[in-house]
């Protein structure tokens, strides 16, 4: 009985506690929303007011009109698509060379893999730019595409999940007098689809959000993704109209979190399966 | 292949458009024998809509010719883009640059000379057409064009009468003015008060149009011939002790580091300070609280009540050396700063002052109610000391160094030795 | 080798010569296999290792090279020598930037994943753990400029800041201005980072703990250990190498925050935020002194590398794998 009585009261501290961290968690996007609907005399009186008054649902129209976000999301959406099929393809040809090919220097090559991942992007910052403009690609999407396409954790991921695969079944394959592509595509692959879903969203996530890259690379406003649109409306708007600056930003955020709660479980569990990449 | 239908069909229509989207991202136009333009500027979005309204007459003007506008809304983010871009070769073929940047890019090589194009007969853009002191920067010492001023912000005091009333100001700068009083002390004492009423006196943008036209009300000197005596003419250490002690006790606050939604806007629309020095430009702001009739204009103070010669910003359209289209580009420049041009961008409550002659009637359509100030400092005004604009990089390293004086990092003797230092080894 | 150290070579019989010819073609064949296995390779490793040698490696030797020379981009370049790395190393911005790169990896790191691993175990036994992940991660999925944007109308000084004027009406007192004051504006940063990477420390916590075989922490109960002890001596230690993992992650990308930071508080206005890249992109692409962006930019390279080496040292002392 009072065993049972102290683990009530255990899991509602339990819950009191988790939910106030989730009231943090939720927090900034509930006032986001209430900005979002504020209009700017509002914003000059009374910026704090709880509720939006009068409520301007105008300011997602006017948001959209002023600079052009759909444009942003299609380069935002189509790039990280090209990135993923990139990356998945490379990265894991890349992994099944190390995880199940013997060549000589195997292990060097892939220390040097691992030892690029050390180095922050950022050094390679000024010399990508000027080899970039030298390549013609400055204000195009191929800046934000194809250096993106180099990406060591990727492979190290993905021999992880290769190296996983029993290998008794590529070689009742080899007996059939498959070769190493048919192979690769026929047996392997299917089998690390798990991985290769994870790390879809990882890298897909990445390219989303990436933002340095898109600052310096791109100019024109028709090639803007949408963290760089959002920065650079908040720039022009950000004076006296919060209102319209956060309608931006919901307009910029929703979709994801709408993306994100329809496909949460294998999304979360993507995420958790990079963590395990160290065991 | 494993992957699922859908997915593979998104794969495939990503990349082709990939593949055609940024494939064609040059500034050709492809095609229809239509030449394509672009050109750049910073701006608010009112001054954006201006702009793109200008494009829209050009356009109609020329129709062989297509003008697209890149925006990039903050001054100095705008500089280290233009900057970027023509080091990539991917600059606007027409771009603004402003006069403490003017000299960095005259000297980077990149900007086309232009007296030759505006002296040839069917010239919309004269070198006679422009006030000459609004070159600055953008002449060189042997006298070869660069850049072309847009138009021009002589840097007056905007001030917000309800909050001078509330401050139990009286007297009307304004009308001071017209009766030559308006004198540094009597400006003093007017933020003294406003600061006792819990008000900010005035808010100055760091740059040398506010901290030289301070310079001048006391009376004091900024260069004697080539030299830099700012920091040693004794009246001009007064007017930067004062300056440095306002700011200090927050009778004067720098506009550039007003906190995130608590900026100039706000500050001047509720009534929170007294002054605001600025250009025409800040008609928006003005609007924008609803309550126009409120704001009027007045110049900066001298130490007698006389008028004194004040700083103007300009700044600069320039055309891109490595344009393939130069010959339309020069079209769009010179119709863009030419009288007309200027008039059609600078009419109802525009963004700046014309800086070629004979179209003032733009600037004195009624508001604010002195807007003849406006005028009247252009034609005396300075685009910067010559001395100053033409070391590339000095007025900003200037404006930097001042700025730690003004947030308190340096103490006023040691900021007074350090800027000497500086200046003299920049200056040639 | 001389001719007469050699044994004399064996006198061919008719047996020897059909086993040397037959294992020479099994060695040709093996030879052969090989040298097809090594295509294979090279064929697989192609797309990775071309794209990683032009956009890694390449970039990183031009950055070594111009790090030793005058360069805006435009004009001619000359070489430098160390100048551009004494310039910095003396450089009281770059000073600045290191204490607050260090001030922000001090900060998060710990802070964060403490948080992390409390709510992480709060939420391995508990009811409803699908809702609780979820809310908790919707900040991970937000683009970094997108929660710096939510945040600054939040902690912004002024009118406009929620946090601070609802304290200051609530409980009359007043929080430093987070964003304009040089001394706290490091502690808001860090307090956002932590908020918008919470979530995924916590799942990759949580699939941690979940892999530990429950019946460890059981047998220990039984034997009378109190949860702290089963958490010391049983959790932490099956839990460590997806610390050690995070914990490494955390610290590299504390070193290299930028876009909460460009977005946030520009360090043009508020020195406090200057961080290591935000100094390289400073230099780099608003002042366009790409040699000392680039020294700058090696010397954080240094500094990841060092910090680096010394956690996988520790790791040897801390971290407990199973065998």
């Amino acid at each position: 009985m009072v065993a049972l009585l102290r683990r009530r009261l255990g899991a509602i501290a339990l819950h009191t506690l988790l939910i106030a961290g989730g009231v943090v968690m939720l927090f900034p996007f509930l006032w986001m929303m209430l900005t979002a609907f504020k209009g700017q005399q509002q914003m000059i009186q009374d910026p704090l007011g709880w509720l939006p008054d009068p409520w301007r649902p105008e300011n997602f129209p006017d948001a959209l009109g002023m600079m052009p976000f759909g444009r942003a999301y299609w380069n935002s959406f189509y790039i990280a698509t090209v990135v993923v099929v990139a990356t998945l393809l490379s990265a894991s040809m890349a992994a099944y060379a190390f995880a199940r090919i013997e060549f000589p220097f195997s292990k060097t090559l892939f220390m040097v893999f691992l030892l690029t991942q050390m180095v922050p992007s950022q050094v390679t910052l000024v010399p990508l730019y000027v080899m970039l403009s030298k390549f013609g690609w400055i204000d195009t999407h191929w800046a934000l595409i194809v250096p993106a396409i180099a990406n060591p954790f990727a492979v190290f991921m993905m021999r992880q999940f290769i190296r996983s695969v029993p290998v008794e079944l590529e070689e009742a394959a080899r007996l059939d007098g498959a070769n190493r592509w048919t192979i690769f595509t026929r047996i392997v692959l299917p089998n690390v689809r798990p991985g290769l879903a994870a790390l879809g969203i990882i890298v897909f996530l990445g390219s989303w959000n990436s933002f340095l890259y898109p600052l310096i690379f791109l100019n024109s406003e028709d090639n803007y993704t949408v963290p760089l649109l959002l920065s650079q409306f908040k720039g022009q708007h950000g004076g006296l109209n919060y209102g319209l600056v956060l309608a931006a930003s919901a307009v910029s955020v929703i979709p994801m979190l709408i993306a994100f709660l329809i496909g949460q479980r294998r999304i979360i569990n993507s995420m958790a399966a990079s963590g395990l990449g160290g065991r | 292949m494993f992957v699922p239908r859908t997915l593979r069909v998104a794969a495939l229509l990503a990349v082709a458009t990939a593949l055609t989207a940024t494939g064609c991202g040059s500034s050709d136009s492809g095609g229809s024998g239509k030449v394509s333009l672009t050109w750049s500027t910073w701006g608010s979005p009112e001054e954006l809509d201006r702009f793109k309204e200008f494009n829209k007459d050009f356009m109609q003007r020329h129709p062989d010719i297509k003008v697209t506008l890149q925006a990039v809304p903050s001054y100095s983010e705008y500089h280290a883009k233009l900057l970027t871009q023509l080091s990539s070769n991917t600059a606007p073929d027409v771009f603004y640059v402003g006069d403490d940047n003017i000299a960095k890019f005259v000297s980077s090589g990149r900007l086309s000379p232009l007296n030759e194009l505006m002296a040839a007969p069917d010239s919309k853009a004269k070198t006679e057409d422009f006030f000459d002191g609004l070159y600055g920067g953008a002449k060189t010492k042997d006298g070869q064009v660069y850049g072309l001023p847009n138009d021009a912000n002589p840097e007056v005091l905007w001030y917000d009468k309800q909050a001078l009333k509330e401050a139990g100001v009286t007297e009307d700068p304004a009308t001071l003015n017209e009766q030559g009083k308006w004198t540094m002390a009597t400006f003093l004492e007017m933020n003294r008060k406003l600061k006792g009423a819990g008000k900010a006196g005035s808010i100055f943008y760091n740059w040398y149009g506010s901290t030289y036209s301070m310079i001048n009300g006391f009376g004091g000197k900024v260069y004697d011939g080539t030299d830099f005596v700012a920091t040693t003419d004794l009246k001009s250490r007064e007017a930067l002790k004062t300056l440095a002690d306002g700011y200090a006790d927050k009778t004067f606050l720098v506009a550039d580091n007003l906190p995130e939604g608590d900026g100039v806007e706000p500050q001047f629309i509720k009534h929170k300070a007294g002054f605001l020095a600025g250009g025409r430009y800040i008609i928006d702001t003005a609007k924008k609280g609803g309550q126009e009739a409120n704001y009027d204009i007045v110049p900066f103070p001298s130490q007698t009540g006389a008028p004194i010669p004040a700083a103007v910003a300009a700044s600069f359209l320039s055309l891109n050396k490595d344009s393939k289209h130069a010959k339309e580009a020069w079209t769009f420049l010179s119709e863009f700063v030419s009288k007309e041009g200027q008039t059609l961008r600078l009419k109802g409550g525009g963004n700046a002052v014309p800086s070629v002659k004979g179209a003032e009637s733009v600037v004195l359509e009624g508001y604010p109610a002195h807007a003849q100030t406006f005028v009247d400092t252009r034609d005396k005004g300075y685009a910067n000391y010559a001395q100053e604009a033409g070391v590339p990089g000095l007025t900003a390293e200037i404006n930097d160094s001042l700025m730690k004086l003004w947030t308190g990092k340096v103490g006023f003797e040691q900021e007074m030795s350090d800027l000497k230092a500086l200046v003299s080894t920049k200056l040639i | 080798m001389t001719s007469s150290t050699l044994p004399a070579p064996p006198r061919e019989t008719a047996e020897s010569r059909r086993t040397r010819t037959l294992s020479n073609a099994a060695v040709r064949a093996s030879k052969a296999r090989r040298r097809r296995e090594q295509g294979w390779a090279a064929l697989f490793l192609a797309p990775q290792f071309l794209a990683l040698a032009v956009f890694m490696l390449v970039p990183f030797g031009f950055a070594v090279v111009l790090s030793f020379m005058n360069w805006d981009g435009l004009g001619d370049k000359s070489w430098a020598g160390l100048a551009n790395y004494r310039e910095q190393l003396s450089d009281p911005e770059f000073h600045d930037a290191v204490l607050n790169t260090l001030l922000l990896g001090a900060i998060t790191v710990p802070v964060g994943l403490a948080l992390a691993l409390l709510v992480a175990m709060a939420l391995n036994n508990v009811r409803g753990k699908t809702f609780y992940r979820v809310v908790y991660f919707l900040p991970v999925v937000t683009s970094s400029v997108a929660v710096s944007v939510i945040w600054q109308i939040i902690l912004a000084s002024g009118d406009l800041g929620l946090l601070n004027n609802t304290v200051h009406d609530w409980f009359g007192i007043t929080l430093p201005d987070w964003l304009d004051n040089e001394n706290w504006v490091m502690v808001a940063i860090a307090a956002v980072t932590i908020w918008s990477s919470l979530g995924l420390n916590v799942v990759i916590f949580l699939a941690g703990l979940q892999a530990i075989p429950s019946h460890l922490g059981e047998v220990a109960r039984i034997d009378g250990a109190g949860p702290v002890r089963v958490f010391r001596h049983i959790t932490l230690p099956l839990l460590s190498p997806t610390i050690f993992f995070s914990f490494v992650i955390a610290v590299i990308s504390s070193f290299q925050a930028f876009d909460q930071i460009y977005v946030l508080v520009d360090p043009k206005r508020n020195e406090g935020a200057r961080t290591i890249v935000y100094q390289v992109y400073d230099l780099g692409f608003r002042d366009f002194r790409f040699g000392a962006s680039s020294a700058a930019a090696l010397l954080l390279t240094v500094m990841t590398v060092i910090v680096t080496v010394i956690q996988f040292r520790a790791q040897k002392r801390f971290v407990h794998y199973e065998s």
